[in-house]
């Protein structure tokens, strides 16, 4: 036990109004970490973000404000508070938070949840608990020093009476916070570290479970969009006359981004999608095409480019080296395609509120979209639906989280959110917008197209001596490159962006995913150029980076790496350490008969610090690796004439059970500040696959996604 | 049309035509059987029709009626069926989206295959998709149920 003493401002006790009441605790917590600068609304004034309730009932209730979508805040978060208060597990129940200014700006991503609870919901534990002793010795009427709190108890230990949590919580309403609370040292833990099972599990094996597109109000109506297939294009005029013919479709008109129908239910929604007839005005991107922006990223001249980073005198090196090795890697674009197709439901209420239900990383977010349609509105004196709007406050919108059927960064984008509340807008009902498939992957906001180039040069021990890599593509960033964890004299990473001319958006693990490919791709071409192991080589450059290190060493270890078989199967590596966390994989890559190629088995290993859960982290690199052999062998989106070419899985396929190998997963035990799970399992994957490829073949991959049956 | 779903008669005022995933969402309010795709290549839909698994996107309401349908909500009467014990013995799901599909087909697969092999997984499971990657918990899990229920009829 450490002893720590609480920021009152911090915590705010309160109690309900009524007798017999629960006790809450409200906590404010900084979570600038995943806050867009441009949206954060900290403060210096109190601002809860999470709360715990103890019900007289026995229940224990964590409010949790993350989204959850399969990485596993509903269960995290509340096992850290459950740890301090000293109570069993099965007595913990969640809830999503509601969405107000109180709780501060609500977004989930970056892999930062439990960065940025892990000290708050622990201390959060500790004062309930501290607040349940002192209302604890109270009612047993004895000094608290002689408590314990013990599975949801407090204990006399002298005598060996207790009470329950339960009973106290009127007491320990009126104690004020404590001048000091004890948080619990790693070895202490009993909760942390166990596997202990997800809280979402149950409704999600019996169809109970409710997503955005589960949501059933009375009276809803549905409706279904068309956006223009260009980028950036509108609609000019629209014959809906066979559409209105449709029995149960109710309206089409167009929006600020398609065109929209409204029909008693989806299926007649999406029947009469089909069957518009809409002339676009198709805007100024008719001529983008994959082919284009590569030209367009080849072509601009080097001056352009941001210097992320230079050590040394990469040039004077590279051009004095007879040894100097140059690549290029392209990487395509990639939809997000989750498996609950984008969805919204809005409902202008009688009272003025608008009310919105959304599967969102960032209950926040859709709250300003749906604050700034509604101001617009107002602004361009809409008479049809001023009146209504005047009647909408600033307070009196409310987002209500779902579940969300998968996110992978698709979900902090809000445009479901905006056309959803421009249709409701137009009814007293609610309103429930659901895309179809096609929609989703033809107006997705894609990981950018990178074009990767890289020279670098080794000593004539084959020590490498000079590094350049020039990250070329739509919105990029150097994270992941730079700082180049490489123990190489000199570097340099450059970055030419040319901005989102296609719709960008987050996707798992965001930069890492392009950046730590060349990387690492790149690091196993110079290390054969210099007749290095590449595994050998990466331990010796990676000196200064022990946990790094580490988690490669045991990986190869695991995967039997020195013993590799000649011929048969060949090993590829790579590392990342990214988010917190640090991350070793090991691809296996069998030849079979026939000259095709199979991915036998993924050795991975994470040192993620204090594991919360280690069967969630083990989940989350299970999935990652999945995500980015789905990326590495299977999925591109390309573009011609401003359009994209896939449009659902038949043609932006995803890997399938079939396809799925053996996956190892270890993680390491330590106790650093718990580090991030939902991203750092992607990034790995497809260079050590690539790396595998090129000790197969000798041949180095030059453009994503690997063709698996041939390299 | 009257339609049989999880033991219950429905009267659906719906066209003949109407695909069975939205009858069974919109008008019955079932919304456990999901919609992901529409062209029959995800398997979030898939429900039993006379215990066979079907895509309920592509199977027309014309087609269904007086057959007993069974979906997700209906597997079992406190979802206790040995696919969802081992479910959740394993810990399968992650976002929970496609879980549906996943465990409709799977309790499919075990009602014709007392002791399913990597490939009858592969050969039922290939069509069911997942983003979150829970495909390696998947094949544990539907071992798993294979041996709980040989072990059901044993001890019956």
């Amino acid at each position: 036990m450490r002893s720590f003493s609480p920021d009152r401002r911090k915590f705010l006790k309160l109690s309900m109004a009524a007798a017999g009441s629960s006790l809450i605790l409200g906590i404010s917590w900084s979570c600038t970490q995943d806050t867009p600068s441009n949206t954060d609304n900290q403060s210096d004034n109190f601002s809860p973000n999470a709360w715990l309730r103890l019900d007289p009932d026995g229940s224990i209730t964590v409010i949790v404000a993350e989204s959850e979508m399969g990485q596993g805040p509903y269960t995290l978060m509340p096992m850290m508070v459950a740890e301090e208060l000293e109570v069993e597990w099965d007595r913990i129940k969640v809830e999503h938070a509601s969405l107000d200014p109180v709780y501060g700006y609500q977004l989930t991503g970056g892999s930062g949840s439990i960065r940025k609870g892990w000290s708050t919901l622990r201390e959060a534990g500790a004062v309930a608990k501290e607040l349940l002793l002192g209302a604890g010795a109270l009612a047993l009427s004895v000094p608290v020093i002689e408590c314990t709190a013990r599975l949801g108890k407090v204990v006399h230990n002298p005598s060996g009476r207790e009470v329950a949590y339960n009973e106290l919580t009127d007491i320990a309403a009126k104690q004020p916070i404590p001048g000091t609370a004890q948080l619990k040292e790693p070895n202490e833990f009993t909760i942390i570290g166990q596997p202990v099972p997800r809280l979402d599990v149950p409704e999600k094996i019996n169809g109970k479970a409710r997503f955005g597109i589960d949501t059933k109000l009375p009276g809803m109506l549905y409706a279904t969009i068309t956006h223009c297939p260009v980028f950036g294009g509108k609609p000019k005029s629209i014959d809906a006359s066979e559409a209105k013919s449709i029995k149960g479709v109710k309206d089409v008109f167009p929006i600020d981004e398609g065109v929209v129908v409204v029909a008693s239910d989806t299926w007649t929604a999406f029947k009469a999608k089909e069957v518009l007839s809409i002339d676009w005005e198709y805007g100024n991107k008719t001529r983008i095409s994959t082919e284009s922006i590569i030209n367009q990223l080849k072509a601009r001249p080097l001056e352009e480019a941001q210097t992320a980073w230079e050590e040394g005198d990469v040039e004077t090196v590279l051009s004095g080296s007879n040894a100097a090795v140059t690549a290029e890697y392209i990487q395509p674009f990639q939809a997000h395609v989750p498996l609950e197709p984008m969805n919204c439901t809005a409902h202008f209420k009688g009272d003025g509120r608008l009310e919105v239900w959304a599967p969102t990383q960032s209950p926040s977010s859709a709250y300003d979209t749906a604050k700034a349609i509604v101001q617009s509105k107002i602004e361009r004196g809409l008479k049809k639906v001023q009146k209504k709007l005047l009647g909408i406050h600033d307070d009196s919108i409310d987002v209500h989280t779902t579940l969300l059927g998968g996110g992978f960064g698709r979900r902090l984008k809000q445009d479901y959110v905006s056309e959803v509340v421009q249709v409701a807008q137009r009814y007293e009902q609610p309103v429930q917008l659901v895309w179809t498939r096609e929609e989703d992957v033809q107006h997705d906001h894609y990981h950018p197209l990178t074009l990767h180039k890289m020279r670098g040069a080794t000593d004539e021990n084959g020590m490498l001596i000079a590094w350049e890599h020039i990250i070329h593509g739509l919105k990029v960033n150097a994270s992941g490159a730079a700082t180049l964890l490489y123990d190489i004299p000199n570097t340099r990473v450059l970055v030419q962006d040319i901005g989102a001319i296609v719709p960008w958006g987050p996707w798992r693990s965001v930069a890492p995913h392009y950046n730590i490919f060349a990387v690492e791709h790149f690091f196993d071409e110079l290390a054969r150029a210099g007749n290095n192991d590449p595994l050998e080589l990466r331990l010796k450059l990676l000196r200064d980076h022990p946990r790094l290190s580490k988690v490669l060493e045991i990986a190869a270890d695991k995967a039997k790496w020195e013993a590799r078989p000649n011929g048969a199967i060949s090993y590829g590596a790579a590392v990342l350490s990214e988010w917190g966390s640090n991350v070793a994989q090991i691809v296996e890559l069998a030849e079979t008969d026939n000259k095709y190629f199979q991915v036998k088995k993924v050795t991975c290993v994470i040192d993620c610090g204090i594991v919360i859960n280690p069967d969630i982290v083990k989940q989350q690199m299970e999935g990652s690796i999945i995500f980015g052999l789905s990326a590495a062998t299977k999925s591109k989106i390309t573009i011609n004439n401003g359009r994209v070419d896939q449009s659902n899985y038949h043609n932006y396929p995803i890997l399938g059970i079939h396809e799925t190998p053996e996956i190892e997963v270890i993680i390491v035990n330590n106790e650093e500040e718990p580090g991030g799970i939902g991203e750092p399992g992607v990034p790995p994957l497809a260079p050590a696959l690539a790396n595998a490829f090129l000790s197969a073949t000798g041949k180095p991959i030059r453009e994503l996604p690997i063709n698996i049956e041939s390299g | 049309m009257q339609i049989s779903v999880n033991g219950k008669i429905h009267n659906v005022d719906a066209g003949e035509e109407t695909p069975l995933l939205w009858v069974l969402r919109d008008h019955l309010g079932l919304t456990g059987t999901k919609y992901g795709c529409g062209i029959g290549a995800c398997g979030s839909c898939t429900v039993l029709l006379e215990d066979e698994p079907v895509r309920a996107c592509l199977t027309l309401l014309g087609e269904v009626e007086n057959k007993k349908i069974t979906t997700i909500e209906g597997i079992s009467p406190e979802s206790n069926h040995p696919v969802q014990q081992a479910w959740e013995e394993l810990q399968v799901p992650q976002c929970g989206y496609c879980q549906s599909g996943q465990i409709i087909s799977a309790v499919a697969l075990l009602s014709e295959t007392d002791e399913p092999t990597d490939e009858d997984i592969d050969e039922m499971m290939s069509g069911i998709l997942c983003r979150c990657g829970t495909y390696p918990r998947i094949r544990e899990a539907i071992k798993l149920a294979a041996r709980k229920i040989s072990e059901q009829r044993i001890n019956q």
